[in-house]
């Protein structure tokens, strides 16, 4: 409610920043890492074709900024809309889902922040 | 096998969803790394103290996505105390107590909900 909707709305593109999902703790559990991302994906699927998604992992000496989030890329406008829609504040693992639009550009150059 | 597993595996997914009053879990797009930090942690803390004001302990329906149970430790009258209820509750108050700390190195000004209280030193179980 309020005015950050209006905000996230006006910059709508087709790529979602799930936020507070994962910790790096489990990012650095290959197994885990794995079932997080299945999760997602069929649970995004449910909204829309997913094209592709992201989930930032911890690397020693870089930006881990990126690192708690997963950026889903939807095929179009539509699907991203209502999978914001459903996702945001629902919770993943416990912990209170925020969402976001992200920057086509920067999520293709692999810049996650 | 791989389906074995995950069949096994606890849901991540909540069914339902959470709002905090004044909080939206729609971030706008424009704030940096170190106020998105806050802006989360805040909406962590708003969450705890909601579910803790309303006893809304989020205990699994279904015991078997439970977490085991520790053996049971009773008070001299007889009182058990360490029911799934106290811990639940204890685990979350800790967890809020630990955001509050985080939120207040990264925002001096930060004021705690009203009904927090930094915990005393415990006695060990």
């Amino acid at each position: 409610p309020g005015l950050h909707n209006v905000q996230s709305q006006a910059t709508a593109t087709e790529i979602l920043c799930l936020m507070n999902m994962v910790t790096e703790e489990e990012l650095l559990d290959d197994e885990e890492y794995e079932d997080i991302t299945e999760d997602v994906k069929e649970e995004c699927g449910k909204f829309g074709p997913v094209k592709s998604i992201e989930i930032p992992r911890p690397r020693a000496g870089q930006d881990a900024s990126g690192v708690g989030k997963v950026y889903v890329e939807f095929v179009n406008l539509e699907g991203c809309n209502a999978a914001m829609n459903a996702l945001s504040g629902r919770k993943f693992a416990n912990r209170v889902v925020l969402t976001s639009f992200y920057d086509p550009d920067l999520y293709h150059r692999r810049v996650f922040n | 096998t791989k389906e074995e597993r995950r069949a096994l595996r606890k849901k991540k997914w909540s069914t339902d969803t959470v709002s905090i009053t004044g909080i939206s879990t729609n971030m706008p797009s424009d704030l940096t790394p170190e106020q998105q930090k806050i802006y989360i942690k805040q909406l962590e803390i708003e969450e705890i103290t909601k579910r803790l004001k309303s006893n809304d302990l989020g205990i699994p329906a279904d015991p078997t996505q439970r977490s085991p149970s520790p053996e049971p430790v009773y008070s001299s009258d007889g009182k058990r105390l360490n029911t799934r209820e106290i811990r639940t509750k204890r685990k979350l108050e800790d967890t809020r107590h630990q955001l509050i700390t985080q939120m207040k190195e990264l925002n001096p000004h930060y004021m705690p909900p009203s009904d927090y209280r930094a915990p005393n030193v415990r006695v060990q179980e």
